[in-house]
Protein backbone atom coordinates (compact mmCIF):
# COMPACT_ATOMS: atom_id res chain seq x y z
CA UNK A 1 0.00 0.00 0.00
CA UNK A 2 1.16 3.54 -0.68
CA UNK A 3 0.92 6.34 1.84
CA UNK A 4 1.88 9.99 1.90
CA UNK A 5 3.54 12.08 4.60
CA UNK A 6 1.90 15.51 4.54
CA UNK A 7 1.65 18.76 6.47
CA UNK A 8 -1.40 19.04 8.73
CA UNK A 9 -3.72 21.32 6.76
CA UNK A 10 -5.18 22.86 9.93
CA UNK A 11 -1.74 24.11 11.00
CA UNK A 12 -0.71 26.10 7.95
CA UNK A 13 -0.12 29.75 8.80
CA UNK A 14 -1.46 32.25 6.32
CA UNK A 15 -0.34 35.88 6.35
CA UNK A 16 -3.64 37.78 6.10
CA UNK A 17 -2.04 40.61 4.14
CA UNK A 18 0.02 38.74 1.55
CA UNK A 19 -1.75 35.35 1.77
CA UNK A 20 1.71 33.75 1.92
CA UNK A 21 1.59 30.26 3.43
CA UNK A 22 4.03 29.11 6.08
CA UNK A 23 3.97 25.35 6.52
CA UNK A 24 7.24 25.13 8.44
CA UNK A 25 5.64 24.88 11.87
CA UNK A 26 2.77 22.64 10.80
CA UNK A 27 2.98 19.13 12.17
CA UNK A 28 3.45 16.33 9.65
CA UNK A 29 1.17 13.31 9.53
CA UNK A 30 0.23 10.32 7.43
CA UNK A 31 -2.49 11.65 5.13
CA UNK A 32 -5.72 11.04 7.04
CA UNK A 33 -7.40 8.58 4.74
CA UNK A 34 -4.17 6.63 4.18
CA UNK A 35 -4.65 5.39 7.74
CA UNK A 36 -7.88 3.73 6.69
CA UNK A 37 -6.09 2.34 3.65
CA UNK A 38 -3.37 0.78 5.83
CA UNK A 39 -6.05 -1.00 7.84
CA UNK A 40 -7.89 -2.22 4.72
CA UNK A 41 -4.60 -3.43 3.24
CA UNK A 42 -3.68 -5.17 6.49
CA UNK A 43 -6.96 -7.06 6.45
CA UNK A 44 -6.67 -7.90 2.73
CA UNK A 45 -3.07 -9.11 3.11
CA UNK A 46 -4.08 -11.23 6.11
CA UNK A 47 -6.92 -12.83 4.17
CA UNK A 48 -4.54 -14.18 1.53
CA UNK A 49 -1.55 -14.78 3.81
CA UNK A 50 0.56 -12.09 2.15
CA UNK A 51 3.10 -9.69 3.53
CA UNK A 52 2.00 -6.03 3.60
CA UNK A 53 4.61 -3.56 2.40
CA UNK A 54 4.05 0.14 3.10
CA UNK A 55 5.56 2.34 0.44
CA UNK A 56 6.09 6.07 0.57
CA UNK A 57 7.89 8.60 -1.58
CA UNK A 58 8.87 11.74 0.25
CA UNK A 59 11.57 13.91 1.76
CA UNK A 60 13.86 12.72 4.58
CA UNK A 61 11.26 13.78 7.19
CA UNK A 62 8.89 11.05 5.98
CA UNK A 63 11.01 8.74 8.13
CA UNK A 64 8.74 9.52 11.07
CA UNK A 65 5.80 8.43 8.95
CA UNK A 66 7.44 5.07 8.40
CA UNK A 67 7.32 4.36 12.14
CA UNK A 68 3.67 5.33 12.25
CA UNK A 69 2.82 3.09 9.28
CA UNK A 70 4.64 0.14 10.86
CA UNK A 71 2.70 0.71 14.09
CA UNK A 72 -0.53 0.82 12.13
CA UNK A 73 0.05 -2.62 10.68
CA UNK A 74 2.35 -2.69 7.67
CA UNK A 75 4.84 -5.57 7.98
CA UNK A 76 7.71 -3.79 6.27
CA UNK A 77 8.22 -0.29 4.92
CA UNK A 78 10.07 1.19 1.99
CA UNK A 79 10.78 4.91 1.90
CA UNK A 80 11.94 6.22 -1.44
CA UNK A 81 13.76 9.37 -0.43
CA UNK A 82 13.11 12.36 -2.63
CA UNK A 83 15.93 14.71 -3.55
CA UNK A 84 15.95 17.81 -1.40
CA UNK A 85 14.15 20.65 -3.10
CA UNK A 86 12.98 18.65 -6.13
CA UNK A 87 9.25 19.06 -6.72
CA UNK A 88 7.29 15.93 -7.49
CA UNK A 89 3.96 16.14 -9.28
CA UNK A 90 1.65 13.21 -9.98
CA UNK A 91 3.73 12.24 -13.01
CA UNK A 92 6.95 11.93 -10.99
CA UNK A 93 5.31 10.27 -7.99
CA UNK A 94 3.65 7.60 -10.11
CA UNK A 95 6.91 6.83 -11.96
CA UNK A 96 8.83 6.53 -8.69
CA UNK A 97 6.22 4.34 -7.03
CA UNK A 98 5.92 2.14 -10.14
CA UNK A 99 9.69 1.64 -10.25
CA UNK A 100 9.76 0.66 -6.58
CA UNK A 101 6.76 -1.70 -6.92
CA UNK A 102 8.59 -3.43 -9.78
CA UNK A 103 11.64 -3.88 -7.53
CA UNK A 104 9.55 -5.70 -4.95
CA UNK A 105 8.90 -9.22 -6.04
CA UNK A 106 5.54 -10.93 -6.52
CA UNK A 107 3.29 -7.98 -5.78
CA UNK A 108 -0.37 -9.02 -6.20
CA UNK A 109 -2.20 -5.94 -5.12
CA UNK A 110 -1.38 -2.28 -4.58
CA UNK A 111 -3.76 -0.14 -2.55
CA UNK A 112 -3.74 3.65 -2.68
CA UNK A 113 -6.19 6.11 -1.18
CA UNK A 114 -8.58 7.90 -3.55
CA UNK A 115 -6.85 11.19 -2.72
CA UNK A 116 -4.30 12.70 -0.34
CA UNK A 117 -5.24 15.35 2.19
CA UNK A 118 -2.88 17.95 0.70
CA UNK A 119 -3.47 17.58 -3.04
CA UNK A 120 -6.67 15.50 -3.19
CA UNK A 121 -6.03 15.10 -6.92
CA UNK A 122 -7.25 11.49 -7.31
CA UNK A 123 -4.26 11.04 -9.52
CA UNK A 124 -1.48 8.90 -8.10
CA UNK A 125 -3.33 5.59 -7.83
CA UNK A 126 -4.72 5.41 -11.37
CA UNK A 127 -1.50 6.78 -12.87
CA UNK A 128 0.48 4.14 -10.99
CA UNK A 129 -1.83 1.34 -12.12
CA UNK A 130 -1.53 2.45 -15.72
CA UNK A 131 2.29 2.59 -15.55
CA UNK A 132 2.33 -0.92 -14.09
CA UNK A 133 -0.02 -2.04 -16.87
CA UNK A 134 -2.45 -3.49 -14.32
CA UNK A 135 -6.24 -3.34 -14.11
CA UNK A 136 -7.31 -0.29 -12.11
CA UNK A 137 -10.32 -0.19 -9.78
CA UNK A 138 -11.01 3.15 -8.09
CA UNK A 139 -13.12 4.53 -5.24
CA UNK A 140 -13.63 1.20 -3.51
CA UNK A 141 -15.45 0.80 -0.20
CA UNK A 142 -15.38 -3.01 0.08
CA UNK A 143 -12.86 -5.47 -1.25
CA UNK A 144 -12.20 -9.18 -1.04
CA UNK A 145 -9.63 -11.41 -2.69
CA UNK A 146 -10.38 -15.01 -3.51
CA UNK A 147 -7.71 -16.99 -5.27
CA UNK A 148 -6.49 -14.76 -8.07
CA UNK A 149 -9.69 -12.73 -8.27
CA UNK A 150 -10.38 -9.35 -6.72
CA UNK A 151 -13.97 -8.34 -6.07
CA UNK A 152 -14.66 -4.74 -5.13
CA UNK A 153 -17.60 -2.43 -4.51
CA UNK A 154 -17.03 1.03 -5.96
CA UNK A 155 -18.82 4.19 -4.87
CA UNK A 156 -19.96 6.08 -7.97
CA UNK A 157 -21.95 9.04 -6.72
CA UNK A 158 -25.25 7.64 -5.55
CA UNK A 159 -24.55 4.24 -7.13
CA UNK A 160 -22.60 1.25 -5.92
CA UNK A 161 -20.87 -0.79 -8.61
CA UNK A 162 -19.50 -4.25 -7.95
CA UNK A 163 -16.62 -5.26 -10.20
CA UNK A 164 -14.16 -8.12 -10.51
CA UNK A 165 -10.72 -8.45 -12.02
CA UNK A 166 -7.73 -10.72 -11.89
CA UNK A 167 -4.62 -9.96 -9.87
CA UNK A 168 -2.29 -8.18 -9.97
CA UNK A 169 -4.39 -5.05 -9.71
CA UNK A 170 -4.29 -1.50 -8.43
CA UNK A 171 -7.15 -0.42 -6.18
CA UNK A 172 -7.90 3.00 -4.75
CA UNK A 173 -10.08 3.06 -1.66
CA UNK A 174 -12.34 5.55 0.08
CA UNK A 175 -11.98 5.93 3.87
CA UNK A 176 -15.20 4.02 4.54
CA UNK A 177 -13.33 0.86 3.45
CA UNK A 178 -12.05 0.34 7.01
CA UNK A 179 -11.80 2.17 10.32
CA UNK A 180 -8.41 3.65 11.25
CA UNK A 181 -7.76 2.48 14.80
CA UNK A 182 -5.17 4.39 16.84
CA UNK A 183 -2.25 2.02 17.35
CA UNK A 184 -1.88 0.70 20.88
CA UNK A 185 1.35 0.78 22.88
CA UNK A 186 2.23 -2.78 21.87
CA UNK A 187 1.91 -1.97 18.19
CA UNK A 188 4.03 1.15 18.62
CA UNK A 189 6.77 -0.80 20.41
CA UNK A 190 6.49 -3.68 17.94
CA UNK A 191 7.01 -1.28 15.05
CA UNK A 192 10.61 -0.73 16.12
CA UNK A 193 11.38 -4.37 15.37
CA UNK A 194 9.88 -4.38 11.89
CA UNK A 195 12.17 -3.94 8.88
CA UNK A 196 12.28 -0.75 6.88
CA UNK A 197 14.44 0.42 4.05
CA UNK A 198 15.38 3.80 2.61
CA UNK A 199 15.99 3.97 -1.11
CA UNK A 200 17.41 7.17 -2.65
CA UNK A 201 15.36 8.02 -5.70
CA UNK A 202 18.54 7.93 -7.81
CA UNK A 203 18.89 4.20 -7.08
CA UNK A 204 15.72 3.47 -9.03
CA UNK A 205 17.54 4.24 -12.30
CA UNK A 206 14.68 6.23 -13.76
CA UNK A 207 15.29 8.41 -16.84
CA UNK A 208 15.43 12.17 -16.20
CA UNK A 209 12.07 12.69 -17.91
CA UNK A 210 10.32 10.42 -15.43
CA UNK A 211 11.57 12.36 -12.42
CA UNK A 212 11.05 15.84 -13.82
CA UNK A 213 7.74 17.43 -12.90
CA UNK A 214 5.49 18.13 -15.88
CA UNK A 215 3.95 21.16 -14.20
CA UNK A 216 5.55 24.20 -12.57
CA UNK A 217 3.97 25.90 -9.58
CA UNK A 218 3.94 29.65 -10.17
CA UNK A 219 1.87 30.72 -7.19
CA UNK A 220 0.64 29.30 -3.89
CA UNK A 221 -1.68 31.49 -1.84
CA UNK A 222 -3.50 30.73 1.38
CA UNK A 223 -7.18 31.24 1.92
CA UNK A 224 -8.24 33.95 4.34
CA UNK A 225 -11.84 33.84 5.52
CA UNK A 226 -13.53 37.23 5.75
CA UNK A 227 -16.14 36.49 8.40
CA UNK A 228 -17.41 38.61 11.28
CA UNK A 229 -16.92 36.04 14.06
CA UNK A 230 -19.49 37.40 16.48
CA UNK A 231 -19.06 35.08 19.48
CA UNK A 232 -22.18 34.26 21.50
CA UNK A 233 -20.71 32.34 24.41
CA UNK A 234 -22.02 33.89 27.60
CA UNK A 235 -25.38 34.01 29.29
CA UNK A 236 -28.43 31.81 29.10
CA UNK A 237 -29.13 29.77 25.97
CA UNK A 238 -32.23 31.86 25.28
CA UNK A 239 -30.17 35.08 25.32
CA UNK A 240 -27.71 33.68 22.80
CA UNK A 241 -30.54 32.56 20.57
CA UNK A 242 -32.25 35.95 20.77
CA UNK A 243 -29.02 37.72 19.87
CA UNK A 244 -28.47 35.35 16.96
CA UNK A 245 -31.97 35.76 15.56
CA UNK A 246 -31.73 39.55 15.85
CA UNK A 247 -28.44 39.46 13.93
CA UNK A 248 -29.78 37.16 11.23
CA UNK A 249 -32.88 39.30 10.81
CA UNK A 250 -30.71 42.38 10.40
CA UNK A 251 -28.57 40.52 7.83
CA UNK A 252 -31.77 39.81 5.91
CA UNK A 253 -31.18 36.07 5.64
CA UNK A 254 -34.35 34.87 7.35
CA UNK A 255 -37.32 34.39 5.11
CA UNK B 1 -2.73 24.54 -32.17
CA UNK B 2 -4.79 21.44 -32.89
CA UNK B 3 -7.57 22.23 -30.50
CA UNK B 4 -9.01 21.02 -27.28
CA UNK B 5 -10.64 17.65 -26.81
CA UNK B 6 -13.26 17.19 -24.11
CA UNK B 7 -14.55 13.96 -22.65
CA UNK B 8 -17.12 12.94 -20.11
CA UNK B 9 -19.17 9.78 -19.78
CA UNK B 10 -22.00 12.12 -18.78
CA UNK B 11 -23.22 14.03 -21.88
CA UNK B 12 -24.51 16.95 -19.80
CA UNK B 13 -21.08 17.42 -18.27
CA UNK B 14 -19.46 17.03 -21.71
CA UNK B 15 -21.65 19.92 -22.91
CA UNK B 16 -20.42 22.05 -19.97
CA UNK B 17 -16.83 21.21 -20.86
CA UNK B 18 -17.51 22.30 -24.44
CA UNK B 19 -18.36 25.77 -23.08
CA UNK B 20 -15.16 25.89 -21.05
CA UNK B 21 -13.11 24.75 -24.04
CA UNK B 22 -14.74 27.19 -26.45
CA UNK B 23 -13.45 30.07 -24.33
CA UNK B 24 -9.90 28.72 -24.70
CA UNK B 25 -9.58 27.57 -28.32
CA UNK B 26 -11.26 27.94 -31.68
CA UNK B 27 -11.30 24.22 -32.27
CA UNK B 28 -13.22 22.04 -29.81
CA UNK B 29 -13.75 18.32 -30.29
CA UNK B 30 -16.18 16.49 -28.05
CA UNK B 31 -15.41 12.83 -27.48
CA UNK B 32 -18.29 10.63 -26.35
CA UNK B 33 -19.35 7.03 -26.01
CA UNK B 34 -22.36 5.91 -27.98
CA UNK B 35 -24.65 7.41 -30.58
CA UNK B 36 -27.19 8.65 -28.00
CA UNK B 37 -24.67 10.97 -26.41
CA UNK B 38 -23.51 12.24 -29.79
CA UNK B 39 -27.04 13.38 -30.66
CA UNK B 40 -27.17 15.89 -27.82
CA UNK B 41 -23.56 16.94 -28.24
CA UNK B 42 -23.85 17.95 -31.91
CA UNK B 43 -25.88 20.93 -30.65
CA UNK B 44 -23.00 22.38 -28.63
CA UNK B 45 -21.34 24.22 -31.51
CA UNK B 46 -18.29 21.94 -31.27
CA UNK B 47 -15.99 21.64 -34.28
CA UNK B 48 -16.68 17.92 -34.27
CA UNK B 49 -18.11 15.11 -32.19
CA UNK B 50 -16.05 11.93 -32.04
CA UNK B 51 -17.92 8.79 -31.02
CA UNK B 52 -15.76 5.99 -29.69
CA UNK B 53 -17.47 2.76 -30.61
CA UNK B 54 -16.81 -0.73 -29.29
CA UNK B 55 -18.76 -3.97 -29.22
CA UNK B 56 -20.94 -4.70 -26.20
CA UNK B 57 -21.54 -2.04 -23.62
CA UNK B 58 -18.14 -1.49 -22.05
CA UNK B 59 -17.74 0.64 -18.93
CA UNK B 60 -16.35 4.14 -19.67
CA UNK B 61 -13.06 3.29 -17.96
CA UNK B 62 -12.50 0.62 -20.64
CA UNK B 63 -11.87 3.35 -23.23
CA UNK B 64 -8.78 4.84 -21.55
CA UNK B 65 -6.21 3.51 -24.03
CA UNK B 66 -8.48 4.38 -26.96
CA UNK B 67 -8.86 7.95 -25.71
CA UNK B 68 -5.12 8.32 -25.14
CA UNK B 69 -4.50 6.93 -28.63
CA UNK B 70 -6.89 9.47 -30.13
CA UNK B 71 -5.12 12.32 -28.31
CA UNK B 72 -1.76 11.13 -29.56
CA UNK B 73 -2.87 10.50 -33.16
CA UNK B 74 -4.52 13.89 -33.45
CA UNK B 75 -1.75 15.77 -31.67
CA UNK B 76 -4.28 17.23 -29.22
CA UNK B 77 -3.07 20.08 -27.03
CA UNK B 78 -5.37 19.58 -24.13
CA UNK B 79 -7.93 17.10 -22.90
CA UNK B 80 -10.64 18.34 -20.53
CA UNK B 81 -12.31 15.55 -18.57
CA UNK B 82 -15.40 15.88 -16.39
CA UNK B 83 -14.32 15.42 -12.76
CA UNK B 84 -16.53 12.52 -11.71
CA UNK B 85 -15.20 9.37 -10.06
CA UNK B 86 -14.93 7.86 -13.52
CA UNK B 87 -13.43 11.05 -14.95
CA UNK B 88 -10.75 11.23 -12.26
CA UNK B 89 -9.65 7.73 -13.22
CA UNK B 90 -9.88 8.27 -16.97
CA UNK B 91 -8.01 11.59 -16.79
CA UNK B 92 -5.17 10.25 -14.65
CA UNK B 93 -4.71 7.10 -16.72
CA UNK B 94 -4.73 9.01 -20.00
CA UNK B 95 -2.14 11.39 -18.52
CA UNK B 96 0.00 8.39 -17.55
CA UNK B 97 -0.23 6.94 -21.06
CA UNK B 98 0.66 10.31 -22.61
CA UNK B 99 3.31 10.91 -19.94
CA UNK B 100 1.75 14.33 -19.60
CA UNK B 101 0.79 16.93 -17.03
CA UNK B 102 -2.50 16.59 -15.16
CA UNK B 103 -4.30 19.27 -13.21
CA UNK B 104 -7.14 17.90 -11.15
CA UNK B 105 -10.32 19.94 -10.69
CA UNK B 106 -9.01 23.17 -12.11
CA UNK B 107 -11.07 26.25 -11.36
CA UNK B 108 -9.46 28.63 -13.85
CA UNK B 109 -7.74 27.54 -17.06
CA UNK B 110 -5.78 30.01 -19.19
CA UNK B 111 -4.09 29.67 -22.56
CA UNK B 112 -0.83 31.61 -22.21
CA UNK B 113 0.46 33.65 -25.18
CA UNK B 114 3.51 31.40 -25.67
CA UNK B 115 1.37 28.31 -26.20
CA UNK B 116 1.76 27.13 -22.62
CA UNK B 117 -1.16 26.56 -20.28
CA UNK B 118 -1.98 27.68 -16.79
CA UNK B 119 -4.54 26.37 -14.32
CA UNK B 120 -5.55 27.07 -10.74
CA UNK B 121 -6.67 24.49 -8.23
CA UNK B 122 -7.24 24.29 -4.51
CA UNK B 123 -4.75 22.57 -2.21
CA UNK B 124 -5.16 21.41 1.37
CA UNK B 125 -8.85 20.96 0.67
CA UNK B 126 -9.29 24.67 0.17
CA UNK B 127 -6.64 25.99 2.55
CA UNK B 128 -4.70 27.35 -0.42
CA UNK B 129 -4.89 27.99 -4.15
CA UNK B 130 -2.08 26.77 -6.38
CA UNK B 131 -1.35 28.02 -9.89
CA UNK B 132 0.45 25.62 -12.20
CA UNK B 133 1.79 26.03 -15.72
CA UNK B 134 2.91 23.51 -18.30
CA UNK B 135 3.67 23.26 -21.97
CA UNK B 136 3.00 20.33 -24.22
CA UNK B 137 0.00 18.07 -23.96
CA UNK B 138 -1.96 18.06 -20.76
CA UNK B 139 -5.07 16.70 -19.10
CA UNK B 140 -7.29 18.85 -16.90
CA UNK B 141 -10.31 17.65 -14.99
CA UNK B 142 -13.16 20.09 -14.40
CA UNK B 143 -15.91 19.67 -11.82
CA UNK B 144 -19.59 19.70 -12.80
CA UNK B 145 -21.36 23.04 -12.55
CA UNK B 146 -18.36 25.17 -13.50
CA UNK B 147 -19.92 26.25 -16.79
CA UNK B 148 -23.32 26.40 -18.44
CA UNK B 149 -23.79 23.59 -20.96
CA UNK B 150 -23.10 24.83 -24.48
CA UNK B 151 -26.14 25.00 -26.73
CA UNK B 152 -25.71 26.74 -30.07
CA UNK B 153 -28.99 27.18 -31.96
CA UNK B 154 -28.86 25.47 -35.32
CA UNK B 155 -25.53 23.83 -34.56
CA UNK B 156 -25.00 20.40 -36.09
CA UNK B 157 -21.40 19.41 -35.49
CA UNK B 158 -20.09 16.72 -37.83
CA UNK B 159 -20.03 13.31 -36.16
CA UNK B 160 -17.17 10.93 -36.65
CA UNK B 161 -17.45 7.36 -35.44
CA UNK B 162 -14.17 5.68 -34.53
CA UNK B 163 -14.12 1.95 -33.86
CA UNK B 164 -11.77 1.21 -30.97
CA UNK B 165 -10.51 -1.65 -28.83
CA UNK B 166 -11.46 -1.60 -25.17
CA UNK B 167 -9.90 -2.98 -22.01
CA UNK B 168 -12.20 -5.65 -20.59
CA UNK B 169 -10.04 -6.73 -17.65
CA UNK B 170 -12.34 -5.13 -15.09
CA UNK B 171 -15.79 -6.76 -15.25
CA UNK B 172 -18.96 -5.19 -13.87
CA UNK B 173 -20.89 -7.68 -11.75
CA UNK B 174 -23.75 -5.41 -10.69
CA UNK B 175 -24.75 -1.82 -10.14
CA UNK B 176 -27.25 -0.65 -7.55
CA UNK B 177 -28.56 2.77 -6.59
CA UNK B 178 -28.19 3.97 -3.03
CA UNK B 179 -31.00 6.00 -1.50
CA UNK B 180 -31.36 9.22 -3.43
CA UNK B 181 -33.06 12.22 -1.97
CA UNK B 182 -33.24 14.09 -5.25
CA UNK B 183 -32.24 17.23 -3.38
CA UNK B 184 -30.45 20.07 -5.10
CA UNK B 185 -28.41 21.61 -2.32
CA UNK B 186 -26.56 23.86 -4.76
CA UNK B 187 -29.63 26.04 -5.22
CA UNK B 188 -30.82 26.06 -1.59
CA UNK B 189 -31.25 29.53 -0.05
CA UNK B 190 -30.74 28.24 3.50
CA UNK B 191 -28.97 25.14 4.74
CA UNK B 192 -29.02 23.45 8.16
CA UNK B 193 -26.00 21.17 8.36
CA UNK B 194 -25.87 18.20 10.73
CA UNK B 195 -22.44 17.25 12.06
CA UNK B 196 -21.28 14.33 14.16
CA UNK B 197 -22.03 16.35 17.29
CA UNK B 198 -25.74 15.99 16.55
CA UNK B 199 -25.84 12.65 14.81
CA UNK B 200 -27.69 10.28 17.07
CA UNK B 201 -30.76 8.98 15.24
CA UNK B 202 -33.15 11.00 17.44
CA UNK B 203 -31.20 14.20 16.73
CA UNK B 204 -32.25 14.34 13.10
CA UNK B 205 -35.73 15.41 14.14
CA UNK B 206 -34.23 18.46 15.89
CA UNK B 207 -32.33 19.47 12.77
CA UNK B 208 -35.36 18.76 10.60
CA UNK B 209 -37.53 20.97 12.76
CA UNK B 210 -35.06 23.87 12.59
CA UNK B 211 -34.83 23.43 8.82
CA UNK B 212 -38.60 23.56 8.67
CA UNK B 213 -38.72 26.78 10.70
CA UNK B 214 -36.05 28.39 8.52
CA UNK B 215 -37.37 26.96 5.25
CA UNK B 216 -33.95 25.40 4.80
CA UNK B 217 -32.59 22.18 3.31
CA UNK B 218 -31.00 19.64 5.65
CA UNK B 219 -27.39 18.89 4.79
CA UNK B 220 -24.62 17.10 6.69
CA UNK B 221 -20.93 16.42 6.98
CA UNK B 222 -19.34 13.48 5.25
CA UNK B 223 -19.15 11.10 8.24
CA UNK B 224 -22.85 11.65 8.98
CA UNK B 225 -23.65 10.29 5.52
CA UNK B 226 -20.81 7.91 4.76
CA UNK B 227 -20.09 6.44 8.21
CA UNK B 228 -23.43 6.71 9.96
CA UNK B 229 -25.61 6.46 6.87
CA UNK B 230 -28.00 8.87 8.59
CA UNK B 231 -28.62 10.97 5.49
CA UNK B 232 -28.19 10.25 1.76
CA UNK B 233 -24.73 10.96 0.38
CA UNK B 234 -25.96 13.77 -1.91
CA UNK B 235 -26.60 15.73 1.26
CA UNK B 236 -23.06 16.03 2.46
CA UNK B 237 -21.18 19.25 1.86
CA UNK B 238 -17.48 19.56 1.17
CA UNK B 239 -14.62 18.98 -1.14
CA UNK B 240 -15.80 15.48 -1.98
CA UNK B 241 -19.48 16.35 -1.68
CA UNK B 242 -21.85 19.19 -2.55
CA UNK B 243 -20.83 22.82 -2.94
CA UNK B 244 -23.51 25.20 -1.71
CA UNK B 245 -24.06 28.95 -2.07
CA UNK B 246 -26.85 29.76 0.38
CA UNK B 247 -27.75 33.02 2.11
CA UNK B 248 -27.51 31.16 5.40
CA UNK B 249 -25.54 28.10 6.56
CA UNK B 250 -26.15 26.83 10.10
CA UNK B 251 -23.74 24.12 11.29
CA UNK B 252 -24.95 21.99 14.21
CA UNK B 253 -22.22 19.99 15.94
CA UNK B 254 -19.91 20.54 12.98
CA UNK B 255 -16.19 20.80 13.86
CA UNK B 256 -15.34 22.77 10.72
CA UNK B 257 -12.46 20.91 9.09
CA UNK B 258 -11.47 22.64 5.90
CA UNK B 259 -12.55 19.66 3.75
CA UNK B 260 -16.07 20.47 4.87
CA UNK B 261 -16.01 24.27 5.09
CA UNK B 262 -14.65 24.70 1.56
CA UNK B 263 -18.08 23.52 0.39
CA UNK B 264 -19.93 26.58 1.71
CA UNK B 265 -17.34 29.29 1.33
CA UNK B 266 -19.68 31.39 -0.78
CA UNK B 267 -22.44 31.41 1.84
CA UNK B 268 -23.57 34.92 2.72
CA UNK B 269 -23.88 34.27 6.47
CA UNK B 270 -22.41 31.35 8.42
CA UNK B 271 -23.60 30.27 11.87
CA UNK B 272 -21.93 27.61 14.00
CA UNK B 273 -23.41 25.95 17.07
CA UNK B 274 -20.82 23.92 18.92
CA UNK B 275 -20.00 23.01 22.53
CA UNK B 276 -16.30 23.53 21.91
CA UNK B 277 -15.31 27.22 21.88
CA UNK B 278 -12.14 26.27 20.00
CA UNK B 279 -13.98 24.47 17.16
CA UNK B 280 -12.31 25.40 13.84
CA UNK B 281 -15.75 26.22 12.43
CA UNK B 282 -15.84 29.28 14.65
CA UNK B 283 -12.89 30.75 12.74
CA UNK B 284 -14.94 30.80 9.53
CA UNK B 285 -18.25 31.89 11.10
CA UNK B 286 -20.24 35.10 11.24
CA UNK B 287 -21.99 33.93 14.42
CA UNK B 288 -20.33 31.46 16.77
CA UNK B 289 -22.84 30.12 19.26
CA UNK B 290 -21.04 28.23 22.01
CA UNK B 291 -23.47 25.72 23.45
CA UNK B 292 -25.12 22.34 23.26
CA UNK B 293 -27.03 21.93 20.03
CA UNK B 294 -29.64 19.83 21.81
CA UNK B 295 -30.51 22.88 23.87
CA UNK B 296 -29.93 25.67 21.33
CA UNK B 297 -31.63 24.17 18.27
CA UNK B 298 -35.20 23.91 19.66
CA UNK B 299 -34.93 27.42 21.10
CA UNK B 300 -33.70 28.73 17.77
CA UNK B 301 -36.50 27.02 15.85
CA UNK B 302 -39.05 28.54 18.24
CA UNK B 303 -37.50 32.01 18.02
CA UNK B 304 -37.52 31.90 14.22
CA UNK B 305 -41.16 30.76 14.18
CA UNK B 306 -42.07 33.54 16.61
CA UNK B 307 -41.10 36.06 13.94
CA UNK B 308 -43.47 34.67 11.32
C1 LIG C 1 -9.33 14.04 1.71
C2 LIG C 1 -10.48 14.34 2.62
C3 LIG C 1 -11.72 14.71 2.08
C4 LIG C 1 -12.80 15.01 2.93
N1 LIG C 1 -13.97 15.43 2.38
C5 LIG C 1 -14.97 15.83 3.20
C6 LIG C 1 -16.18 16.41 2.67
O1 LIG C 1 -16.35 16.55 1.47
N2 LIG C 1 -17.14 16.78 3.54
C7 LIG C 1 -17.00 16.66 4.91
O2 LIG C 1 -17.92 17.04 5.64
N3 LIG C 1 -15.89 16.11 5.43
C8 LIG C 1 -14.87 15.70 4.60
N4 LIG C 1 -13.74 15.17 5.15
C9 LIG C 1 -13.74 14.90 6.60
C10 LIG C 1 -13.41 16.13 7.41
O3 LIG C 1 -12.02 16.26 7.51
C11 LIG C 1 -13.96 16.00 8.84
O4 LIG C 1 -13.50 14.80 9.39
C12 LIG C 1 -15.48 16.00 8.89
O5 LIG C 1 -16.02 17.07 8.16
C13 LIG C 1 -15.89 16.13 10.34
O6 LIG C 1 -17.27 16.01 10.44
P1 LIG C 1 -18.03 16.59 11.70
O7 LIG C 1 -17.71 18.01 11.87
O8 LIG C 1 -19.45 16.21 11.52
O9 LIG C 1 -17.49 15.67 12.89
P2 LIG C 1 -16.43 15.95 14.04
O10 LIG C 1 -15.16 16.45 13.50
O11 LIG C 1 -16.43 14.72 14.85
O12 LIG C 1 -17.05 17.14 14.89
C14 LIG C 1 -18.12 17.04 15.73
C15 LIG C 1 -18.27 18.37 16.44
O13 LIG C 1 -19.43 18.37 17.20
C16 LIG C 1 -19.21 19.08 18.39
N5 LIG C 1 -20.22 18.63 19.35
C17 LIG C 1 -20.28 17.44 20.00
N6 LIG C 1 -21.41 17.38 20.74
C18 LIG C 1 -22.07 18.52 20.53
C19 LIG C 1 -23.31 19.05 21.00
N7 LIG C 1 -24.09 18.35 21.83
N8 LIG C 1 -23.68 20.27 20.57
C20 LIG C 1 -22.91 21.01 19.74
N9 LIG C 1 -21.74 20.55 19.26
C21 LIG C 1 -21.33 19.33 19.65
C22 LIG C 1 -17.80 18.77 18.77
O14 LIG C 1 -17.26 19.78 19.59
C23 LIG C 1 -17.13 18.71 17.39
O15 LIG C 1 -16.60 19.98 17.05
C24 LIG C 1 -12.64 14.89 4.33
C25 LIG C 1 -11.41 14.50 4.87
C26 LIG C 1 -10.34 14.25 4.04
C27 LIG C 1 -9.02 13.85 4.66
Amino acid sequence: MCFKWVAAEGELRVDPATRAVDASSARRKISDYDRNTIEAARVAAGSIGSELVGLTFGGPDARTGIKDALARGVDRAVHVVADEGARADGHVTAHVLAAQVRRLEDVDLVLCTEGASDTYAHETGPRLGELLGWPVVTNVRELTVEGRTLRAVRVLGADLETVECDLPALVTVVPEVAPAPIPGLRSVLGAAKKPSEQVPVADLGLPAGAVTARTTVTSFLGYVAARRRVVLADGAAQDKVDALVAGLAQDGVLR
Amino acid sequence: MTGIYVFSEDPRLAAELATTAAALADEVHVVCLGADASRTLTATGATSVVVLEAAGAPRPEAYVAALAGLMRDRGADLLLVGATVTGWEVGARVAALLDSALVSEASVITALPDGAWQAERVMYAGGAVQTETWSGPGVVTVAPGRAVAAAVPGSASPVEVVAVDVDTRVRVVSRTARVRSGVDLASAARVVCVGMGLAEPGDLALAGDLADALDAEVACTRPVAEDRGLLPTERYIGISGAHVHPDLYVGLGVSGQVQHTVGFRDAKVVVGINTNPAAPLFAVCDYAVVGDAHEIVPLLAAAVRARH
